[in-house]
This record gives structure tokens, C-alpha cells and sequence, in this order.
């Protein structure tokens, strides 16, 4: 709800808006869990690059194919594109002020890390399903 | 987008220099921010030398020596002068906080002070306050009940008093409104018409926590938005500017954990 410049209205009214949205406490949590949870699937992200230097294409795919290496990948990928959605939302958020742009940058970005995160997830199973043993 | 910058008729200029009638050893110069909504200048800082053996050792002692002796124009909130009124809430050297609780000697070199950051200014140092008291209003700061009226007050443990003023005098009732820790937050700066800011939040965090106060869900389900309350990403400018010593940004948080208890 836009006010015009032209209407009388009071502090009180101005700054009740249009009342609580009754949110915000799940995606505060969320964020705090991913990033908790991404402790460890970093870790193992950046144990598994420095291990797999220098590997041949047949090797790496061999790696990533089995059942362990499959699942964490996909779990880290999840975890890292789910909070990075939220926090770039949070950045959004804060920063633009225009409700029209905010909400189409809002709906856009989250459409582009679940598009992300389905490419990557379909690409680790296919290597998964076809390389596997 | 938010603003970065200040527009061309808000940048501040060089002003006039006002040296000291009488010299001494003890000499300080003052930079004050100057804004009149009665003519169309753009905002200045005004140079004031000031001897220090001629005023009290406060930055409001030299300010109040400013509007007695040198340009009786200076205009500023004072009102009791001992850090319990809140009412000459300023930015001093950088730093938001009471100017009648801040010491000259703690400034090293000339003494920068500007009206607290990022409100409209009325004139001078005396920022427009309104959105944040009608914030304050928002939260319907006052006791709540259902329970039919005692007929004499209404009891409350030592423990649960404790709550509202701490051990130490530092809980959340000891927040004289002065909105030094507001306006040091920069979410409050960019969203400062929906974010409550740290002052009205931890005054929502003392009627939450007020044994007495029967809308404890209410005032929560009221503060449970992405804006009002979870703009505060924990910068903590609030707690590092109260001179009282409070802790808002630990309110908040505590808000944040009653709210997912609330979840079950």
C-alpha cells in the first residue's frame, strides 16, 4: 500500500504500515542451521579438492560415484544453494527499498538457485547412475 | 535502492570560526553542525575555540558555554544534565552518546559534533524524533492484564523485578529512550521506517519479560516479522553506543530465542 504525497497521515499509522507479517522466525532458524550444517560439508568439500588434484576425468567420476561421495555432494550442494538464497534474500531486504523490484528480484533469485541447485544435483546423480560400478 | 550519498543541498560546508575572547592554556575547538530551516543555506560546521578553564568539563558544559557567551542561535536538547533525561543525545566525536556523560578530555584533538545520524534534522543538533516515539507507540509500551485489577498493586518477586531493572541497574528498564543505539544502526538507517530499531525493541523486550504483563504471546506475534524485528543482523553499534551501559542487542536476541520456543 503506497501512500501519495498529498495524504494526511500520522506517525503512528505510518509506521504500523500494513501490521506484522507473522514471519521471519523459520527463515532466521533456517539460516543458522545451514550455516551450522555447512561446517562439516565444507570441510569435506575442500578435503576432497585438495585429495582429488591432478585426477583424471575417468578417476574424479569414479570418485564422485559412489554412494558416499554422491550423497555428501548432493547434501552440500543443497545446504550451500539453500543458504545462499537466504542470505542474499537478507541483502535484498535490506538494501532495496522499491516493494515492485524488490519482489521481482526476490522471486528471480530464488528461481535461479532451485534451477541451480536441480542442474547440479541432476548432473552429480547422472555421473552417479552411469559411472558407477 | 537505499542512499549512499547526501544530496547536493545536505553536504555540509566549511562555516564561520568563532576564537575565544579570552586565551588561555587550556584551549579546544569545537566543530558544531549548523542547519536553520528558515533560510536556504546548506548545512555547516561551525568552528567555536573554547577555554576549557571557562566552562564545566562536559561536552554539554562547552555547548551550553557556546549558546551563553558566544551565538545564543545554537540550538540543542538538554534538560537535566546528569544522563538520565536523554534529551541531549548527539553524535561526539564520531560516536553516538549523551553529551552531558561525555568528558572533553576523552576527545583527542578538535570535538566533532553532529545531530544523531540519519533522522531528519529539525535544526542544528535537534533531530525529528517523531517516527521513532510513534514506533515506541506501536509496541504499546504499558502494562496489559486481564486478570480483574488488585486492589492494591500488583505483586512482583525480587527475581522477577530483577529482570526488568538486572542486578547491576543495566536491564532493560534503564533505557531512558535517547535512541544513541538506534540511530547507530545501520539496518535501522536503511530501513528505519520498518526495522523498530534496538531502542523500541528492547522496550518491547521489557513488557515481554515483565512477570506482570499478561500479552507476552500477543507482543510477540506483533514483533515476528522479517522487518520489525529480524532486520537486526547483530552488529551490535547498539550496545557499543548506550552510555547507560544497556545491552539491546542481547534484548533482541533474546527476543529471537523466545520466538522459536514459541515454535515448540
Amino acid at each position: 500500500m503506497k501512500q501519495n504525497n498529498h495524504s494526511i497521515i500520522s506517525d503512528v499509522k505510518k509506521v504500523k504500515g500494513l501490521g506484522s507479517a507473522h514471519h521471519g522466525n523459520g527463515h532466521w532458524m533456517a539460516q543458522r542451521i545451514t550455516a551450522i550444517a555447512s561446517i562439516p560439508l565444507v570441510l569435506w568439500a575442500v578435503y576432497s579438492v585438495f585429495n582429488l588434484q591432478g585426477v583424471s576425468y575417468l578417476e574424479f567420476t569414479a570418485w564422485l560415484a559412489s554412494p558416499l561421495n554422491a550423497i555428501l555432494a548432493i547434501l552440500f550442494v543443497l545446504n550451500t544453494f539453500y543458504h545462499a538464497s537466504l542470505g542474499t534474500q537478507v541483502i535484498v531486504e535490506d538494501y532495496i527499498a522499491n516493494f515492485v523490484f524488490r519482489k521481482i528480484k526476490l522471486i528471480a533469485q530464488k528461481l535461479f538457485f532451485i534451477a541451480l541447485g536441480v542442474a547440479v544435483i541432476f548432473s552429480i546423480l547422472k555421473i552417479a547412475f552411469t559411472m558407477g560400478i | 535502492m537505499a542512499q549512499f550519498t547526501l544530496p547536493k543541498n545536505s553536504k555540509v560546508q566549511k562555516g564561520n570560526h568563532f576564537p575565544a575572547e579570552n586565551q588561555g592554556e587550556n584551549m579546544k575547538n569545537f566543530k558544531l553542525y549548523r542547519w536553520s530551516p528558515d533560510d536556504e543555506d546548506n548545512p555547516r560546521y561551525d568552528d567555536f575555540e573554547i577555554n576549557l578553564d571557562e566552562c564545566g568539563p562536559m561536552v554539554l558544559d562547552a555547548i551550553i558555554h557556546v549558546k551563553d557567551k558566544v551565538d545564543s542561535t545554537l540550538t540543542f536538547r538538554r534538560s537535566c544534565r546528569e544522563g538520565i533525561c536523554g534529551s541531549c543525545a548527539m553524535n561526539i566525536d564520531g560516536r553516538n552518546t549523551l553529551a552531558c556523560l561525555k568528558p572533553i578530555n576523552e576527545v583527542k584533538g578538535d570535538v566533532k559534533i553532529t545531530p544523531l545520524p540519519h533522522l531528519p534534522v529539525v535544526k542544528d543538533l535537534v533531530p525529528d524524533l517523531s517516527v521513532p516515539y510513534a514506533q515506541l507507540a506501536s509496541i504499546q509500551p504499558w502494562m496489559k492484564t486481564e486478570t480483574e485489577a488488585p486492589t492494591r498493586e500488583r505483586l512482583q518477586s525480587p527475581e522477577d523485578a530483577e529482570k526488568l531493572n538486572g542486578s547491576d541497574g543495566k536491564g532493560p528498564a534503564g533505557c531512558i529512550l535517547c535512541f544513541c543505539c538506534s540511530t547507530s544502526c545501520p539496518s535501522y538507517w536503511w530501513n528505519g521506517d520498518k526495522f523498530l530499531g534496538p531502542a523500541i525493541l528492547l522496550n518491547a523486550w521489557r513488557w515481554i519479560i515483565d512477570s506482570r504483563d499478561e500479552a507476552t504471546g500477543e507482543r510477540l506475534d506483533e514483533l515476528e516479522d522479517p522487518f520489525k524485528l529480524y532486520r537486526c543482523h547483530t552488529i551490535m553499534n547498539c550496545t557499543n553506543s548506550c552510555p547507560k551501559d544497556l545491552n539491546p542487542a542481547k534484548a533482541i536476541a533474546e527476543v529471537k530465542k523466545l520466538m522459536v520456543q514459541k515454535q515448540g
